[in-house]
């Protein structure tokens, strides 16, 4: 094995899991798909993982040759497909004994799928969050309009997302937009206008992150798990904040 | 909380009877040269009336003669937010109002729909000044609603959606509140969201999933949900 080829899997596979982790896989499983795959070429994979930046070394035991990579995690969206096809794509190169070029070829296909229509994904939000409004006890006007005050805080986070507007900020006004829509319904003296109020900023709940910070803690990456809880956390807060101005406006109190 | 409403509203048509015929003329002038002469300032020109009536229905209307509703301040808060739309758009420049040729016919319909207000009121037996006008929010909102529908190559899509939220907030007046003009507006805000979304899906020069005519079902089921929920009330 020689030097140049040992670089060629290190580049790789710090491009795999920059895009695993940027993708919200937890880590335990970043590392364990990484480590699969270098099996399948032949060498072995020693991963380290921070919030930021990941560091990689690939070695050959026989040759003693190796590398390491220092890469940075890309902020992408959560994505649940590319956490599937990419372990997947490590179990065929394990099954399968893939060639680099093969297996780098798979992998060039599977991140340049289509990606989610952002209408769709607007009005599935917004529909996710008028069914939270019913199962947390809201009427057919609560629903109604807890789906339009989604929209529309969900469409200012897209479009502020789109303008790269620092991601705490957009956090807060979304949550603040949202509410304030859904607040409406307090004036309109319906029953469940405060169940409305509440599921409006459903949306913007971390889960994943929060999700991921436990996995990773459990599994021993304590470090990234922290930095992960750290960062749910203070999405947590933004959406306090957004809330909290539309009570003080609306019900001049925070309760 | 109904006569309380009913009666913000004859206050409101008393007091300010002579200015809402000074805006909606100024509309009208507005519309007619967007149509037939349409130039750079009376693009500038409507956006800056659409955040000026924003702001009177925020303040002379919700926070003056609405104040003695329950939660009014959130009513001034969310026409704010919609004068705030509008000022967004004239920043950026965002919306053309200029016609693309298809869908006119409609946004026509939506501009005269306004007027149609005091009509059905007086029709319903109601008597000046207790009467709806096209200077109320609703009218308003159908206006606006029709100025992005007749002139839509390019259009103010928040506004749009802070529109349709006040657009489900009229379908659910018309049975809280028992005000039956209301319907016009939710009417008119079901055909615009799906014409709006297809515009929108249209638009992008990538290929998405799931599919478009997946996202127009998907819109479509919405549409029929809100016109059913539309009927109920």
């Amino acid at each position: 094995m020689t030097q140049e080829y040992i670089i060629e899997i290190a580049n790789f596979i710090a491009r795999y899991l920059s895009y695993m982790l940027g993708a919200g896989v937890h880590t335990s499983r970043v590392v364990r798909n990484s480590k699969r795959i270098g099996t399948a070429l032949g060498v072995d994979v020693s991963i380290h993982t921070s919030q930021k930046t990941a560091t990689l070394t690939v070695s050959d035991k026989d040759t003693r040759i190796f590398s390491t990579k220092v890469v940075d995690i890309p902020a992408f969206p959560i994505s649940f497909e590319w956490n599937a096809d990419l372990s997947a794509l490590s179990w065929a190169a394990h099954d399968e004994k893939m060639s680099l070029e093969a297996i780098e070829h798979k992998f060039d296909e599977l991140v340049s799928k289509p990606k989610m229509n952002p209408v769709f994904v607007l009005f599935m939000a917004s529909l996710a969050n008028a069914s939270f409004c019913r199962l947390f006890g809201g009427d057919i006007w609560a629903m109604l309009i807890t789906f339009t005050a989604t929209m529309v805080g969900f469409f200012t986070r897209q479009h502020l997302t789109r303008r790269k507007v620092n991601h705490y900020i957009v956090f807060i006004v979304s949550a603040f937009v949202a509410s304030i829509c859904a607040s409406t319904a307090l004036a309109l003296g319906i029953e469940t206008a405060e169940i409305a109020l509440a599921t409006s900023v459903l949306y913007l709940v971390p889960g994943v992150p929060l999700i991921n910070g436990l996995i990773d803690i459990t599994d021993g990456h304590i470090q990234i798990g922290i930095s992960r809880f750290v960062n749910a956390f203070m999405l947590i807060i933004c959406i306090a904040i957004g809330m909290s101005i539309t009570l003080m406006l609306v019900k001049d109190s925070l309760l | 909380m109904k006569e309380i409403f009913w009666n913000s509203i004859a206050d409101y048509n008393a007091a300010t009877w002579p200015w809402q015929i000074v805006m909606m003329s100024i509309a009208s002038v507005l519309t007619f040269i967007l149509w037939f002469r349409p130039s750079e300032w009376a693009k500038t020109a409507t956006k800056i009336y659409m955040v000026a009536v924003s702001l009177w229905i925020a303040f002379v209307y919700y926070m003056g003669f609405g104040s003695a509703r329950d939660y009014s301040n959130v009513m001034t808060i969310f026409w704010c937010m919609i004068a705030l739309s509008w000022i967004y758009d004239l920043a950026t420049r965002f919306s053309t109002f200029q016609r693309s040729g298809k869908s006119g016919a409609l946004g026509l319909v939506m501009l005269v729909l306004p007027l149609a207000y005091p009509f059905i009121s007086v029709s319903r037996g109601l008597e000046f000044p207790q009467i709806t006008t096209p200077m109320l929010p609703s009218a308003v909102a159908l206006y606006m609603l029709g100025m992005l529908m007749t002139f839509n190559k390019k259009i103010n899509f928040f506004a749009f959606l802070l529109v349709l939220h006040w657009s489900v907030i009229a379908i659910s007046k018309i049975s809280l509140f028992k005000i039956p003009e209301d319907a016009l507006l939710a009417a008119a805000c079901i055909p615009s969201m799906v014409i709006f979304v297809m515009h929108v899906l249209k638009e992008y020069d990538r290929p998405h999933k799931p599919s478009y005519a997946t996202v127009r079902m998907l819109v479509m089921a919405v549409a029929l949900l809100l016109a059913g929920c539309m009927i109920a009330a």
